[in-house]
């Protein structure tokens, strides 16, 4: 067991584990986060995307260990108080979603999309979030809802 | 077609079947033929009883008000009631369900459903589903039943709860209805206010009206309308908790330890094992798992045991049709069942031998998994001899039934709280993970929550059934289809039926033996009726050189199937010349669970590989009681209809089952799909049909269709991708004898 000293969402929180643990487990269980998902466990799905240091990284993939300094951003921290991050808006306008399950993976995936490019084509889109699964077969809808925030120009 | 058993050949007849005969059972409950998975040792308990706090209003409907088709939902007694409110001096009005939420929209809709007859906005209202002990039994979430059925009971209900309150308001006010308001918490009248729970109070001794009458289509303020999700902010914020997002206080993590066979058999274990402090481990004739206080140890645990397992190889894949084949047996009629196994008129043996021209064809699909991306998890907690399950299920009552049966106890001692589930396509319907987390839970007296992985998805689940199916149809001089025989083996009797205009029809389902375990999928096997009926439409219209729209409306006196394929000529601009080399255009219809659709498809091939361009979806459910929610399951059905037409397969040999990972198993994705384009017919004084279902059937046979008049290959087979590609390379190892 080891001490880490994680920034998650802008607050410093201390977890005890082992170096080879899960990001995504230490954020589900250590840290009762659960809204990064579990969908492979091998970087296929996306569900478990978060943003370390402002990237999009699978935290199935990454261990506890190697986040290290860097600050961590999951979906439970894009709401300001009531105040929905525009693609969480867009995301509900469009209703991007059927279960839902697929959701936080999709928006932080898309946060990390226009962070690297504020106006992407639609078919930039599709290519830059083909690793993310949605099941239920929303991906028109999707595409919609991270367009419509980037043509917006207002992505927080 | 000799050596097949068909309708003038006696001798399947006396062929004999060893297991069981699944025609016994209702056809929904198609997914439970298996044994059950563990036979476990038994100890009787005692029951126990809870309930809800507040007041449960039961409204004694009369049978004429209940779903006509009610009486094929199995209901324990206490149902004949409709028990659907309960009231509380400090909660919302809750509404009870034993339907589900799946992402198929169900919470939304009946609580639009209820609020739509209580006259009250949806937010007043919070909807409880898929409680074993509160809830009414509402048959599984499945069939796209919660639409035709659910909601006119729930509306019933609603209407005789709204008409109960008004009568008991207006005696208590001495003033008319019509100067009576609904709110959020009760009937006012000017200043003065009767609660819900003090109305529900009086309710209980008061005598419930005779009848009340629903809200006719052209007074909806609530149904009919698109309402967003209840649940959507809640999913956009990742707040919304699903099973696998529980915990309960001092919570054990169990794991099932099961080896990597498919149908792997516990034989001994190699040693004692050096189990890490405070796990246990838990053997119970086959079953084998640990319960541990954090998920790392139970890792540690189930890997210190060194377990030996028997297996026996499973059937090579090359051998699946033979074993169809050889163990099928006669559809049998069963009148009154929602998915007859034969269904015929006329004399089709005679028509066809006495037709001018004759077609025969075979198709078939291969086994394809589920694959909901949250992965199934359930906790179970057990306290004096009764057990609380929480699971993401799709049918709570049957769950319940399964644990009973395996753990030996009433089906009064188990209670399954159904949660929302991260989907689920019918791969949910059975209780597997929950006999598993009860058995882990029985003796730690704590909760145990026990969570599958993505491989123990693929495997420890079942699949959707593969099938053959072989057609035969005869036609007239002038091209017009009078006799059609049509055999599905191994498959599933959904959809089977003819529905276009032929005289003489043999239409039957033989059920054979499967080496994996399979079970429901959505929309059952009409994927792959629809598959070989529509192909076969194809290849007359070829054949006849026909316009294959002009061919099959030729073939349709429905009228509003004939409408969807009309709208979508002209919407699609069906037969405009696309002067791109490989692109192509394909249609394909269906009138299943008494929705009409027909879907356009535009694909682009080039050797051995397809792009879909543009798909249009033209349809009809009657009332669309939520257009938008409509429009989104059918462009997600579509897309997952995508998967099992063009790669999805489960891959299969020896003793194991070989493609059980996300990287090894293709999903669609974001840039296999086209933009998916809804028309939608809204009809609102036709009662609605269900559609979370039926939108999947008609993609496979598009995509064939535009593929053959792209590249004139018949591909039918599914999944088309590698029997294109087949096609295209033959090479010596790349086609496997086949029959
Ligand atoms: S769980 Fe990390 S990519 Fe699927
Ligand atoms: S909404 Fe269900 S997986 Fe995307």
């Amino acid at each position: 067991m080891a001490r880490y000293e994680l920034t998650i969402n802008g607050k410093p929180h201390t977890v005890e584990a082992q170096p080879s643990k899960l990001l995504l487990d230490v954020l589900r269980e250590d840290l009762d986060l659960t809204g990064t998902k579990y969908g492979c466990g091998e970087g296929q799905c996306g569900s478990c995307t978060v943003l370390v240091a402002g990237k999009a990284r699978r935290s199935c993939l990454m261990s506890v260990s190697q986040v290290g300094q860097q600050p961590v951003e999951t979906i439970e921290g894009l709401a300001e108080g009531d105040q929905l991050h525009p693609l969480q808006e867009a995301f509900l306008q469009k209703v991007a979603f059927q279960c839902g399950y697929c959701t936080p993976g999709m928006v932080m995936a898309a946060k990390g999309l226009l962070t690297e490019n504020s106006s992407p084509t639609r078919d930039e889109v599709r290519k830059a979030m083909n690793n993310n699964i949605c099941r239920c077969g929303t991906y028109g809808r999707i595409v919609d809802a991270i367009l419509a925030v980037a043509e917006g120009g207002n992505r927080g | 077609m000799a050596d097949r058993p068909h309708l003038s050949d006696a001798s399947a007849q006396a062929r004999k079947a060893s297991y069981r005969q699944e025609t016994e059972f209702a056809p929904e409950r198609f997914e439970r033929f298996d044994a059950p998975r563990y036979q476990f040792e038994i100890t009787r308990r005692e029951l126990w009883q809870s309930l809800g706090a507040g007041i449960l209003l039961t409204i004694t409907l009369p049978l004429s008000a209940q779903e006509p088709d009610a009486a094929r939902v199995t209901r324990s007694p206490r149902q004949e009631l409709s028990t659907r409110f309960l009231f509380s001096q400090t909660d919302p009005i809750r509404v009870l369900t034993g339907k589900v939420e799946i992402g198929q929209g169900a919470r939304t809709l009946l609580a639009q459903a209820a609020a739509e007859e209580l006259r009250l906005p949806v937010s007043a209202l919070q909807l409880v589903m898929g409680d074993t002990d509160i809830c009414p039994d509402d048959g599984g979430t499945w069939a796209s039943l919660t639409t035709p059925q659910t909601v006119p009971a729930m509306r019933q209900a609603a209407a005789f709860a709204r008409e109960l309150f008004l009568e008991l308001a207006t005696a208590k006010f001495g003033q008319s209805a019509d100067a009576l308001q609904f709110t959020h918490t009760g009937i006012t009248s000017g200043t003065r206010q009767l609660t819900y729970f003090e109305l529900a109070e009086l309710a209980e001794s008061a005598k419930h009206p005779a009848d009340a009458a629903l809200t006719p289509p052209a007074e909806w303020k609530t149904l009919g309308q698109s309402v967003p999700p209840i649940e959507g902010r809640a999913i956009v914020t990742g707040a919304k908790r699903y099973a696998s997002d529980l915990k309960l206080p001092g919570m054990l993590h169990g794991l099932m330890v099961r080896g990597s066979h498919y149908n792997g058999k516990l034989a001994t274990l190699r040693g004692e094992p050096k189990l890490p402090q405070n796990t246990r481990m838990v053997r119970d004739g086959d079953f084998l798992g640990v319960v541990a206080p954090s998920p790392e140890l139970a890792h540690e645990a189930a890997n210190s045991i060194r377990a030996i397992w028997r297996a026996n190889a499973l059937l090579p894949e090359t051998r699946l049709h033979e074993e169809f084949m050889e163990t099928a047996r006669e559809p049998v009629a069963q009148p009154g069942a929602r998915y007859p196994g034969l269904i015929t008129r006329g004399d089709p043996l005679n028509a066809y031998w006495s037709s001018q021209r004759r077609l025969e064809s075979k198709y078939s699909l291969a086994y394809i998994a589920h694959v909901p991306l949250e992965t199934r998890a359930a906790i179970a907690e057990w306290k004096e001899g009764k057990v609380t399950i929480h699971y993401g299920c799709q049918a709570p009552f049957l769950v319940r039934q399964e644990v009973a049966e395996a753990m030996g106890i009433p089906e009064t001692s188990v209670r399954i709280l159904a949660h929302d589930s991260g989907s689920a396509f019918g791969g949910k319907q059975r209780g597997e993970i929950a006999v598993e987390v009860a058995r882990l839970a029985r003796d730690t007296g704590k909760p145990v929550k026990l969570t599958w992985n993505r491989e123990e998805e693929f495997t420890a689940s079942y699949v959707r059934p593969a099938g053959l199916l072989e057609v035969r149809s005869g036609a007239d001089a002038e091209g017009r289809l009078r006799a059609w025989e049509f055999h599905n083996y191994n498959s599933g009797a959904s959809g089977i039926a003819c529905h276009y205009d032929i005289p003489h029809a043999w239409c039957g389902y033989h059920p054979a033996r499967s080496p994996l375990r399979q079970g429901s999928y959505r929309s059952l096997a009409a994927v792959a009726n629809t598959f070989a009926r529509e192909m076969h439409m194809e290849e007359w219209a070829a054949i006849l050189k026909q316009d294959p729209i002009a061919f099959r409306l030729r073939h349709i006196a429905d009228e509003r199937l004939r409408e969807v394929l009309e709208r979508g000529t002209a919407a699609f601009g069906w037969g405009r010349s696309v002067r791109m080399a490989g692109v192509a255009q394909g249609v394909a219809c269906n009138l299943e669970k008494d929705a009409r659709f027909a879907l356009f498809m535009e694909i682009q091939v080039s050797g051995a590989d397809v792009r879909l361009r543009r798909a249009l979806m033209v349809f009809d459910a009657g009332a669309a009681l939520n257009p938008d929610n409509l429009k989104n399951q059918i462009q997600g059905a579509v897309v997952q209809g995508i998967g099992g037409a063009l790669f999805e397969k489960v891959d299969y040999a020896d003793t194991r089952i070989r493609n059980a990972r996300l990287s090894r198993y293709r999903v669609p994705r974001f840039e296999d799909v086209p933009d998916v384009e809804v028309l939608l017919i809204d009809r609102r004084e036709v009662p609605a049909a269900g559609a979370g279902e039926a939108p999947i059937t008609v993609v496979a046979p598009a995509i064939a269709a535009a593929i053959h008049r792209g590249t004139g290959h018949w591909v039918r087979e599914l999944p088309l991708l590698p029997a294109l590609a087949r096609i295209v390379n033959p090479g010596p190892a790349a086609e496997p004898a086949r029959r």
